[in-house]
């Protein structure tokens, strides 16, 4: 019965194998194609003693990327092959309704079609007619300020509503905040790519928004159900983000970071990047900084987004205030809170309020909108943020 | 011949009467100790055997047998010493039984006949009932503090030969005081800045409640926590004798005077073992840092570096204000009420707090937040962030309010906790809050808000209800408890757990 599963199930049953790397599997594939590769695996593999001209072929290649474990690998595909079925795997896949594309498959994603290093399997959940229309990577680092979070909430409900889907990776902080702002805005269907199966949500505090991202648009990764969240997936997985994008927007991100490597991986594939700019204090807007002072394009609001985009920005709309007024004292308290994260004591020093009062004129600016606290910490809401 | 001289041992911070009779009698030589002595006390025959012949007296060479009732208690250390070397002495008729009668004994025995001093002398003299009581030379001060005695003291055995035979007076030993320290109590005028934790660090010493700092390396969290204890009242009599029972007991050493009258201050280091935190050990109980801290604070600094089961072991004391250690041989129970003051930095990286300053992934966010259990951090009334201070208060910025300001004010309200029946607001139930401590209405909403909203728990209202009295009650205002009390109390009492100061989607 195995006979009769398609390519996908066989790539799925072997991406579902320990120690099964995309370099790995790309060798095997191209010797063997997906059902012979299993069949190979399952009969040990004999790299020092090849029994036929595939495995000839395959061999040094192979020896190469096993290198000294070669032995160890083999002998544990060995046993995996031979303790599961391939059928079982697809089973699985099937059941939970996750969609499987292979780079022959009719629905792969034509914008990994001629990629650098196309994914060898896309899992996805939701609708892959997402993919469709123009698309703009939002990134970021997860530990943002209110400043960056307002701004991807900003950008990611403005270009949604534009008709553009915001492709992100569903980390918290600027991430989850572009995401946010699409489903918000309830325009163009959001499109996200994880570094884990599709059934291990990470991080887990995102949950209620992965849900969404799924129901209105599609989730996409490169590892089957089941697999954890593990390091090297994420710069993988960046990789695609970049691979999707028309343009990607780098809203916060510190010096060095994931986000500067989907820069990177967009400067190799000539996607245009942009960067959103910052304080020259914010540890956070040093690499946005960085990437403008190396020529990148800047973002001043969404319009300069949907120029690079090709698309004309419309008539710019005046969002409203629609925040309650505060009241004059709460009004000076709230003009001794600038842009950038001041602490409970700075803005003490600053109004000579008692700290009850103090504490009491926070809290109402907190309801009505006007700030956020997170713990000492104080920082300025954005017009129209959430 | 027979011999019984009282004496007592130490077992944890307390002592106990022990007898120690003594039979001379003919037969093959030899020394036996009997009464369950543990090995430290059993080292007392070669002490005292060398101790009586270098003091020209005579080593009977016949059999000897030494009971310390009551037998079926262990005894551990050296102070039974002097007493087994002057039962000795009469049971081979060298002394006149009438010349020891009445008089108990303590002390350590040197090879050269010096008497010396042994550890926790005032619990051991409280445990006698004679009326003469001889004790080391530098025993004398604590020895005195119990007031029941007559305290009589002499630096060798050969002296108190002398003395018991009525050959020469009782030796007047200076009492040498320990030299004075110098009391260096540093002072809250040093703290620049820093409105909010000094806020804290006041509202902890008024009210009894614990605190947790958290914040960056540098940003004065060693500084503020040194500063407590100036802040605190000084010891009453009884809890005074309890802190030099226990220092004495833990061999720590005494200020001039024996009594212990100011809070301590204990700052372990994070390497300590659960033993040496709760108090216990193989040979003899021995208070630990807990009951050292007992009436006044216990630092911990670094407290994500210490042992997840040490920092467990100091819930059920922090709940009881006594510490129960049973071991197969004794069961003690040791004085632990304390202040808790917690330092650590905010995540590994150490910059956690400031919006997008954090380098740390979410899964190393993770880790950290679990090296404090939930339980021990709801222990916790006041958990505040500490920031350094601006540069501008540094320098030349006037400087903050003196201790002596506001150590007043603490006493204040310490008073006022006894008015309303405990020792401090920390203490009060919430059906005492209810009656002596009504919301108003408006902070009656806030806190059903927070409620609502998930931003407190219901085991939380209480002690922000404390929290709240105490900083009422150090501003003077009475009850009902005005909104911004709560709002402030809120306030020092931030979420520590890291991660979720990231924004999900």
């Amino acid at each position: 019965m195995t006979a009769a599963l398609p390519d996908e199930a066989w790539v799925t049953a072997l991406v579902s194998l320990s120690l099964m790397g995309p370099a790995r599997l790309a060798v095997l594939l191209e010797h063997f194609g997906p059902a012979g590769s299993w069949q190979a695996l399952r009969a040990g593999l004999r790299l020092d003693s090849p029994p036929d001209a595939s495995t000839r072929a395959a061999a040094p290649r192979l020896a190469e990327l096993l290198g000294a474990r070669v032995d160890a690998v083999t002998a544990t595909w060995r046993r995996e092959t031979r303790a599961f079925d391939p059928a079982t795997i697809w089973a699985a896949h099937v059941d939970a309704g996750v969609g499987v594309c292979v780079p022959t498959s009719a629905g792969y994603p034509p914008p990994f079609v001629d990629d650098l290093e196309p994914p060898l399997i896309v899992f996805s959940r939701g609708d892959p007619d997402a993919l469709v229309g123009p698309r703009v990577a939002i990134v970021g680092t997860r530990d943002c300020t209110r400043y960056g979070w307002d701004i991807a909430h900003r950008l990611g409900s403005e270009l949604a509503e534009a008709g553009v889907s915001i492709v992100s990776g569903l980390a918290l902080g600027i991430d989850g905040a572009a995401h946010a702002g699409a489903l918000a805005a309830g325009g163009a269907p959001p499109i996200a790519v994880v570094g884990s199966g599709l059934d291990i949500v990470y991080p887990r505090r995102n949950a209620p928004l992965w849900r969404r991202v799924a129901e209105a648009g599609v989730i996409l990764s490169e590892y089957p159900l089941g697999s954890a969240p593990v390091a090297w997936h994420f710069p993988a997985r960046n990789r695609l983000i970049a691979a999707l994008a028309d343009v990607l927007v780098v809203v916060e991100s510190q010096g060095t970071g994931g986000s500067m490597l989907t820069v990177g991986e967009a400067i190799d594939r000539g996607t245009p990047h942009l960067a959103v700019p910052g304080p020259i204090t914010s540890k956070v807007s040093a690499g946005p900084n960085l990437l403008i002072g190396e020529g990148a394009g800047v973002v001043r609001d969404t319009a300069d987004v949907l120029l690079a985009l090709g698309m004309s920005a419309g008539v710019a709309r005046s969002s409203r205030e629609t925040r309650p007024d505060p009241s004059p004292p709460d009004r000076r308290v709230l003009d001794a809170i600038d842009w950038q994260p001041v602490t409970f004591d700075d803005v003490s020093d600053r109004t000579g309020l008692d700290l009850f009062s103090l504490s009491t004129a926070l809290d109402r600016l907190v309801d009505g909108g006007w700030v956020d606290r997170r713990g000492v910490w104080i920082e300025r809401r954005a017009k129209g943020s959430r | 011949m027979l011999a019984t001289v009282p004496s007592a041992s130490l077992l944890g911070v307390d002592g106990q009467p022990v007898l120690v009779e003594i039979h001379v009698s003919n037969g093959l030589p030899g020394f036996t100790i009997v009464g369950s002595p543990d090995s430290t006390c059993r080292e007392s025959r070669d002490r005292v055997r060398a101790a009586i012949m270098s003091s020209e007296m005579v080593w009977p060479m016949r059999k000897v047998t030494v009971n310390l009732a009551p037998s079926g208690r262990r005894k551990a250390g050296a102070s039974l010493d002097l007493a087994i070397a002057v039962a000795l002495l009469v049971a081979d008729e060298q002394l006149p039984a009438e010349a020891v009668a009445g008089a108990a004994f303590i002390g350590e025995l040197g090879l050269d006949g010096t008497v010396r001093k042994v550890p926790g002398a005032l619990s051991l003299v409280d445990a006698l009932d004679a009326e003469v009581v001889v004790v080391p030379p530098d025993c004398v001060v604590e020895a005195t503090l119990v007031g029941r005695h007559h305290v009589r003291t002499v630096r060798t055995l050969r002296e108190l030969v002398a003395a018991v035979k009525g050959e020469a007076p009782w030796p007047d030993v200076d009492v040498v005081e320990p030299a004075a320290d110098p009391v260096v109590v540093p002072d809250l005028a040093d703290v620049h800045g820093q409105g909010l934790a000094r806020r804290a660090l006041e509202v902890a010493a008024a009210g009894g409640h614990h605190l947790l700092m958290i914040g960056p390396p540098g940003a004065g969290k060693t500084m503020l926590a040194q500063r407590l204890p100036g802040l605190l009242p000084d010891l009453e009599r009884t809890q005074a004798l309890d802190a030099t029972r226990i220092h004495s007991a833990a061999g720590e050493r005494l200020p001039p005077g024996g009594l212990i009258r100011r809070p301590p201050f204990r700052a372990p280091h994070h390497g300590a073992s659960s033993v040496a935190m709760v108090g216990g050990g193989a040979a003899y109980m021995q208070p630990g840092e807990i009951s050292l801290a007992n009436g006044g604070v216990l630092f911990l600094d670094e407290m994500g570096e210490f042992a997840i089961d040490v920092l467990d072991s100091l819930r059920t004391p922090l709940e009881e204000g006594i510490v129960r250690i049973s071991r197969a041989h004794a069961r003690v129970s040791f004085p632990a009420r304390f202040l808790l003051i917690g330092a650590m930095n905010p995540c590994p990286c150490g910059e956690g707090l400031r919006p997008g300053a954090c380098r740390c992934s979410d899964a190393a966010l993770i880790r950290y937040s679990r090296r404090l259990s939930g339980p021990l951090l709801d222990r916790f009334d006041l958990r505040i962030e500490v920031h350094p201070a601006e540069p501008r208060h540094l320098l030349g910025g006037e400087p903050g309010e003196a201790s002596a300001a506001v150590v007043e004010r603490v006493a204040h309200v310490r008073g006022q906790a006894v008015t309303r029946g405990v020792d401090t607001n920390a203490e009060l139930s919430a059906k005492a809050l209810d009656e002596c401590a009504p919301l108003s209405v408006e902070a009656s909403a806030f806190l059903e808000k927070a409620l609502r909203s998930g931003l407190l728990s219901a085991r939380g209202l209480r002690r922000v209800r404390c929290v709240a009295l105490t900083l009422q009650d150090l501003e003077g205002r009475p009850p009902p408890i005005a909104v911004g009390a709560v709002s402030l109390a809120m306030q020092l009492r931030v979420e520590p757990r890291f991660l979720s100061r990231r924004m999900a989607g």
